[in-house]
């Protein structure tokens, strides 16, 4: 009986098997091989009023890819960083993605899709088996369903719910928020407003502005009618400066000091609202919240070092490194990079499943902040903790990892120095 | 009632930019016909013009004279080296709009080449205000608003007192027939794009600064506001373009100071298109077009 049944079985077994085979089971098939050097899709605005995230995340990938390529690559393959020019508008980005992943080979790792665009690039790439470290901070991806999806830096939400407790800790009581109508700020509302009066603080005026309007005028009228002693605030560069100039101009010469996002931690802010309202402003009464991460260890010295390094990277170096995205895409690529040698390819739905691997705890792991060294310890056959610039990641089911948040003034010179911290689980708690 | 009267005061100072570049606009299709989007990226070379000059001390009112005088001698060359060109050899109407939408990016990367894609300022502005009626205004504005009248005026006596204005209207409303009377078309063409092109650069400069910081999509971003002031106004009317700035600048202002911010644009796009619904040609489209005819 056993007999008949294994014998109608067989076939049957055989059959499923070489169904399974064909659909490209991942794990425990043959890890397939490729030739030529590996496509890191940068993908960000390159042109248009958000251009300076290009500039911003092509950055950490040169200064990562630079130190891949020295240490001999990853499983043989030279790196390349490959820009790809989302626009920050889904109209653009859907066809220029699109036509990424179609045309380019060897494109097997990717880092950006910002908050503008990360809607519809996030499926695009998710689909295309690509593994991604993204530094979107939308709360939709709080909880998500894409495999190939990595964040390290904090939701949106998160973010508003640290301003607010920023600011509360300076004293102030009575914010004005005034965000840019664009997803990525207007992320920030949900947390800002749960939080302000949980801390005992309250919002006297909340604004979403148009982006570069010939004058905020009536919107500053209305910002000054609501006696703020705080400015909480998100948007580009000409925008601000347009903004604040108009304040100033209406109020006396007095402005409000400002909390806002790291993201502004750039030299586009920095020269823009300069220009128009001092340096003394903008080095005395801004704070900008973002990733907390200790710029004191190893890690962070290979990463600011390898932004010195690289002749593209150096002038925005002192800044960029203190920035937490930029600097959790670097991590993203390392922790990429080093799946791929675990996986022994570097394919994307083969390696993806050892990403968890590279970062999470075990006895006995050797802890490395660097690719090279990671790189090294694999080959001496021993289990690794990539520990990077933003410290331990601590992934959730969905592959989120939001960690703390610090307060940062910029300097005279552009660049910018860590003023204060703030728990993320205070933040958390706030938020809950 | 304080804030109305302050939105009033902030739209009549941003309808004065408006209108500057909504004249220069009428101005041009008036006499060629031709909806030049060009225009927007021509105010962009006026702005960075500006820029040039005052870097290199030059006062910002004499900066927007000289960049008024460069961008309408570059509109000329535009019109005779490409434009009329086209029309010469019957290209239709729609082609011609997409050559100049073709030619308006190519002159803003050109732009973008020459001066990178930051953010651009004129510098600080002198922090005094003056204080009208309620209303409060800059310095700037005050001065872009007295610019605007005077140039408007000017423009005004050009056309009805002068041999000239009485050519370029002939032209403008029957080329062949102007040009059956002895008038030199061809030179009155080249001075109203002359004309429209000082508009131009003008408006450039005041829109740098009024924004206080602006970069290469400055023009791209500000010609909507200026086509639809002179749509309102009544396409190819000149006093309708100045009337029709106004009206967008002190909606735009209004709905800043009581609705969402975010959608000022919105709702002056939508007082402007309930406007055409009630008059189809624009606010002084007819009664403008009789009076050409009798003039």
């Amino acid at each position: 009986m056993g007999i008949h049944r294994w014998r109608l079985a067989s076939p049957l077994a055989l059959a499923t098997a070489l169904v399974l085979v064909a659909c490209g089971g991942s794990q425990g098939a043959t890890p397939p091989t490729q030739t030529g050097a590996l496509n890191l899709g940068v993908i960000a605005p390159f042109t248009g009023p958000a251009a300076e995230f290009g500039t911003l995340l092509t950055a950490p990938c040169l200064a990562a890819t630079d130190l891949i390529n020295a240490s001999g690559g990853v499983l043989g393959h030279q790196v390349n960083c490959t820009s790809i020019d989302d626009t920050g508008d889904p109209a653009d980005a859907v066809p220029n993605v699109t036509r990424a992943i179609a045309t380019t080979s060897n494109f097997d790792f990717a880092i950006g899709l910002e908050s503008n665009t990360a809607a519809t690039t996030v499926p695009l790439v998710n689909n295309a088996k690509i593994p991604f470290f993204t530094t979107n901070g939308l709360v939709s991806f709080t909880k998500n369903n894409f495999p190939y999806y990595y964040r390290v830096t904090p939701g949106d939400d998160a973010n508003g719910a640290a301003f607010a407790v920023w600011a509360v800790q300076q004293g102030y009581k009575n914010a004005a928020i005034v965000f840019q109508n664009n997803i990525g700020s207007e992320g920030n509302l949900p947390g800002l407003n749960a939080a302000m009066p949980k801390l005992g603080g309250k919002v006297g005026i909340n604004l979403t502005i148009p982006a570069d309007s010939a004058s905020y005028s009536s919107e500053v009228a209305r910002v000054i009618a609501a006696k703020p002693d705080v400015l909480i605030w998100s948007a580009d560069p000409q925008t601000t400066a347009t903004f604040l100039a108009n304040y100033k101009s209406l109020n006396n010469g007095v402005l409000p000091p400002m909390v806002t996002a790291t993201d502004s931690l750039t030299p586009d802010f920095f020269n823009a609202v300069t220009k128009v309202v001092g340096v003394d402003y903008v080095t005395k009464q801004i704070w900008l919240v973002g990733s907390y991460f200790d710029q004191t260890t190893p890690a962070f010295n290979t990463y600011k070092n390898a932004l010195l390094a690289d002749a593209k990277t150096k002038d925005i170096a002192p800044v960029l490194s203190t920035v937490g995205p930029p600097a959790g895409a670097y991590d993203g690529i390392n922790i990429m990079a080093l799946a791929m040698i675990m996986a022994k390819t570097t394919v994307g739905s083969y390696y993806n499943s050892y990403i968890l691997q590279v970062v999470s705890p075990k006895s006995g792991a050797t802890v490395v902040g660097n690719y090279a060294d990671g790189k090294a310890a694999l080959a001496a056959g021993k289990s690794i903790q990539y520990v990077g610039v933003l410290g331990k990641p601590a992934f959730d089911q969905y592959h989120n990892s939001a960690g703390e948040f610090d307060a940062n003034k910029f300097n005279a010179d552009g660049s910018a120095t860590q003023v204060g911290t703030i728990s993320g689980s205070q933040v958390l708690q706030l938020l809950g | 009632m304080q804030l109305l009267i302050e939105a009033i005061g902030f739209g009549i100072a941003s309808g004065a930019v408006i209108a500057l570049g909504a004249v220069g606009f009428s101005v041009q299709f008036g006499m060629s016909n031709v909806l030049n989007i060009t225009y927007g990226a021509l105010m962009t070379l006026g702005a960075y013009i500006g820029l040039f000059l005052i870097d290199r001390g030059i006062s910002p009112w004499a900066a927007l004279a000289i960049a008024g005088v460069v961008v309408g001698a570059a509109s000329v060359a535009f019109n005779r080296g490409l434009l009329a060109p086209l029309v010469r050899r019957g290209t239709r109407a729609f082609a011609i709009v997409i050559v100049t939408v073709s030619a308006g990016v190519v002159l803003q990367y050109v732009i973008v080449v020459f001066a990178g894609p930051d953010a651009k300022s004129y510098g600080e502005q002198s922090g005094q205000t003056f204080h009208l009626l309620g209303m409060v205004l800059t310095a700037s504005e005050v001065t872009i608003v007295v610019l605007a009248a005077a140039l408007m005026l000017g423009l005004h006596l050009l056309l009805t007192r002068t041999t000239l204005g009485r050519a370029m209207r002939a032209t403008a409303s029957n080329r062949i027939l102007a040009q059956s009377c002895g008038i030199a078309t061809d030179r009155i063409s080249d001075i109203a794009w002359m004309l429209s092109g000082m508009l131009c650069g003008a408006a450039g400069v005041a829109l740098a600064i009024t924004t206080v910081s602006f970069d290469f999509s400055l023009g791209a971003v500000f010609l909507i506001p200026m086509i639809a002031a002179a749509v309102l106004g009544g396409i190819g009317q000149p006093y309708g373009a100045m009337v029709g700035g106004l009206v967008v600048g002190v909606a735009s202002e209004l709905a800043a100071a009581f609705t969402n911010p975010a959608y000022r644009e919105v709702v002056a796009f939508g007082i402007l298109i309930v406007m055409l619904l009630v008059r189809p040609h624009g606010l002084f489209g007819a009664a403008w077009a009789t009076r050409r005819l009798m003039a």
